[in-house]
């Protein structure tokens, strides 16, 4: 009986979990044509350089936009929604609610990245988007985030585990972090550098608050449901957990070092980074000690081998961060292309492929297709190849960038630059072969999701037998 | 954690810490910061009739600001010049000091910026580039710096046939041709505001870091040399020197900045002041012998006490000549509104003839200082 109860859970998702799926399928393939563009951009300056709404700076910001709250945000509404169900064996309730408020979202989006190539950005780190659209995101998360919460409530077992924590957490850091934002920038709008230690804060924890405990939380629930194992040394997730909810808030800030604020805040968020290395020791003890038990198992399973490189990324460039934020480090990287290293690291590298491996674990589950093989095993390693040689495009470029810009005699653009010009154009092909990746992903969830309507028709009737089982 | 609320609660509670000091501490205590003088009086007030700095941008140039936000600049462009001890922003020529707090507390929008894929222009208005070469630049950046990598952005511009009243002249890479064009209101907007991108004033918290390349020191220097007394002279020159050893940190330098900091305010807690030091400001023996030898443990100046160790200075340690001694001590009983005779380095070498055979590595104490040298009326 405990299969067709999680059909029935499946089946009361269907329709909101594939629009939300769809969605981000959509928006990942707009944040790679715009990655595409300023990769481009950065390589040969004149290119397009004629249309005002494609400057470098705008595209590089809704790329960054269209990334994080296009497909983060899409991806997160879908994999919160099914996991807390399947833990609390609850159905997604309200669906209407959440189709709307998907709507509203994904339209707030849509004019948040057109109103920054119109020319109106704000000055803010990841809050670029135009004033105007805020509230409606902040009115929609909140419809989506409370009618998780309705599930979660519903359980049928009181005890929580580590995935809802981190999932539940995420959930809640997300408006409490923008409340916060928000009423220092726009409300109360603060003066001077206060401004950007809010925004830098702001920017920096939704990747260190939102993305990352939805990521942590979804391995904690994936990794264990394949491999049939439960997680090694489990008794070391609650400590983790509140590390990161602890340490995590204020390790950020420490990207101001030697900046226009007092000495104070980039010292603690230093002090705190290197603290940092207790969270990522345990995630990574308890994913990789899970993992590595029975590696041909993850091996075997195309989801799973996303997880793991997740969960694999995440350990080693975390602790490049934590390198990356000693004051004798940051002098040389802090500004460099470094940070678009801990970007797409963080963002690609670990979230987005965790988010690959529950989406190729969740589909064929609610709409009862599977996706193809060969064309998920492409998508494995164009992923894999293209995110390592971005990142070490940006890694190499970063310390070549930061290096030679701390050497005061070298001119900036014939010298500095000129030699970071060949890792721009290593990005560039990076980007294009993410991109394909990236466009077979989502043909891929497509069809599954929408399946050819005459297919039916010309095929045998046996494929419209599946759909309707 | 079984319970929502409670969870609710504590995962707040957490982030709620990080808002307290970010936001709320950090609001208290640079959060109303206001225009200041460059100098206080010694007592912490504002001298009357001066200038407040920074100064409020024009209006123009408050418009251009927009304009810079909205095209995208601040994602290549930082506006911060790092502290000394955290980059060479201020060698690389990108402002006289770094930036304050204070500097930015009249902007709208500030954007220190993160990433310098382009230059920092926080001091773009100090480099002395001309209207028509912002111009310029701001149409195709190729032109004039080859290697440049910043995107044109001809859309600010109309072109025009031929030359007529108020155009100007623009080349581009691709052609050769010189084109005549017409700003529009925007991009005279955009140049108004990157002309009045300047940190060129000192304030009480920061002063400028002196350089052999700057030239707001010889620029003193330059008013004392038209001094004829030779001895006036003298001094400045030795002032002048002892700034160098004093902010240099390769080899033949003094390290002195390091602990001390450009505005001989030390770090409190740590490093002792050298701004209105009772030691610095008294008895040159025991100044000299510091000098030479180093200083550690316990020492109190002015009133508060400082435990520490401060090595032989210079690189190598221990290293630095009679003259340079002079010439450094001359400076820091004379910089930061310090004033105190001179240090010669006939006297420097006297006090070395005194502690002759002392273990070049052994530093002094305060107690050791104090009872064998007396007190000297300056």
């Amino acid at each position: 009986m405990k299969d067709s109860s999680e059909k029935i859970i499946d089946k009361s998702g269907r329709i909101v979990l594939s629009f939300f799926v769809a969605s981000a399928g959509l928006w990942l393939l707009a944040a790679a044509l715009l990655a595409y563009l300023a990769a481009a951009k950065l390589t040969d300056p004149f290119f397009l350089a004629g249309y005002e709404f494609l400057t470098y700076g705008k595209v590089k910001i809704a790329q960054a936009n269209a990334f994080v709250y296009g497909w983060g945000g899409n991806a997160i509404f879908a994999t919160t929604l099914w996991v807390l169900a399947r833990l609390s064996q609850a159905e997604i309730r309200g669906r209407a609610y959440l189709l709307f408020a998907g709507t509203l979202w994904n339209l707030g989006i849509t004019f948040g990245l057109l109103g920054i190539l119109d020319g109106h950005m704000n000055a803010h780190e990841m809050l670029e988007m135009p004033t105007a659209v805020w509230p409606v995101l902040f009115i929609s998360y909140s419809i989506i985030a409370f009618l998780a919460l309705v599930i979660h409530r519903s359980r049928k077992h009181s005890e929580t585990i580590a995935p809802q924590w981190f999932i539940l957490a995420s959930l809640l850091w997300f408006p409490a972090l923008f409340l916060i934002a928000w009423n220092g920038l726009e409300f109360n709008p603060a003066r001077g550098t206060l401004q950007s230690v809010l925004s830098m804060w702001f920017g920096q924890s939704l990747i260190w608050l939102w993305l990352t405990p939805m990521a942590l939380g979804i391995a904690y629930y994936i990794i264990p449901a394949i491999m049939g194992t439960a997680i090694d040394k489990y008794y070391l997730a609650i400590f983790g957990f509140w590390c990161i909810a602890s340490l995590a808030p204020w390790s950020v800030v420490h990207h101001l070092e030697g900046g226009p604020v007092p000495i104070w805040i980039p010292a603690i968020g230093t002090v705190m980074s290197i603290a940092m290395i207790f969270p990522i020791a345990v995630a990574s003890t308890n994913f990789h000690a899970t993992a590595f038990k029975n590696i041909a198992k993850v091996w075997d399973s195309l989801p799973l081998r996303f997880v793991i490189f997740g969960t694999l990324s995440y350990t080693i460039s975390s602790y490049i961060g934590v390198i990356f934020s000693l004051p004798a480090v940051a002098k040389l990287t802090q500004f460099s292309i470094i940070n678009e290293f801990h970007f797409n690291q963080r963002v690609y590298g670990f979230f987005s492929m965790i988010i690959f491996g529950i989406v190729y674990h969740m589909l064929p589950k609610i709409t009862g297709r599977e996706i193809g093989k060969k064309a998920k095993t492409f998508h494995f390693w164009t992923s894999a190849f293209g995110v390592m040689m971005l990142l070490l495009a940006f890694l190499i470029g970063g310390l070549t960038h930061g290096v030679l810009a701390q050497q005061p005699s070298l001119d900036w653009a014939s010298s500095v630059i000129s030699s970071v010009k060949p890792y721009f154009l290593i990005t560039k092909i990076a980007f294009v072969i993410l991109g394909l990746s990236q466009l077979v992903f989502v043909i891929n969830i497509w069809k599954v999701i929408f399946p050819n309507p005459f297919a039916s028709l010309l095929d045998s009737s046996s494929e419209s037998e599946g759909k309707s089982a | 954690m079984n319970n929502i609320f409670k969870f609710a609660a504590g995962i707040f509670a957490t982030l709620g810490f990080a808002w307290l000091a970010f936001v709320v501490g950090a609001g208290m205590q640079f959060g109303d910061l206001s225009p200041e003088a460059e100098r206080l009086e010694d007592n912490g007030s504002r001298p009357e009739g001066v200038d407040l700095f920074p100064l409020a941008l024009s209006g123009m140039a408050q418009q251009g600001a927009e304009d810079y936000l909205a095209l995208g600049c601040m994602t290549c462009h930082t506006q911060q010049v790092r502290l000394v001890d955290s980059g060479f922003d201020v060698e690389r020529g990108w402002g006289e000091r770094p930036s304050m707090a204070r500097d930015y507390v009249l902007q709208d929008h500030v954007m220190i910026g993160n990433t310098r894929i382009g230059p920092d222009l926080a001091n773009l208005g100090l480099r002395e580039h001309s209207d028509v070469w912002l111009h310029q630049h701001l149409f195709e950046p190729q032109s004039l710096v080859p290697e440049s990598i910043c995107p044109p952005s001809p859309f600010l511009y109309d072109v025009i046939n031929g030359e007529a009243e108020g155009s100007m002249q623009v080349s581009s890479s691709e052609d050769d041709e010189v084109r005549h064009v017409f700003p529009s209101l925007r991009a005279n907007r955009i140049v108004a505001y990157l002309q009045a991108l300047k940190q060129n004033y000192e304030l009480p918290e920061m002063s400028f870091v002196e350089d052999d390349s700057e030239s707001v020191g010889n620029e003193v220097l330059a008013e004392t040399d038209v001094v004829p007394a030779s001895p006036r002279v003298l001094l400045a020159q030795q002032i002048d020197s002892g700034e160098k050893i004093y902010t240099n940190f390769g080899p033949g330098g003094g390290l002195c900045l390091t602990c001390h900091q450009a505005s001989g305010l030390g770090v409190p807690g740590a490093f002792p002041p050298l701004a209105g030091s009772d030691w610095v400001l008294g008895d040159k023996d025991r100044l000299i012998k510091i000098s030479m030898y180093g200083l550690t443990g316990e020492i109190e100046v002015n009133g508060v006490k400082y435990n520490n160790t401060m090595p032989p200075p210079g690189n190598p340690p221990g290293s630095l000549t009679d003259g340079q001694i002079a010439d450094v001590l001359t400076y820091i009983r004379n910089a930061w509104g310090n004033s105190a005779s001179p240090v010669s380095p006939s006297e420097v070498a006297a006090v070395r003839a005194s502690v002759k055979g002392r273990d070049s590595m052994q530093m002094w104490t305060a107690v050791e200082l104090s009872t064998n040298s007396k007190p000297e009326n300056d």
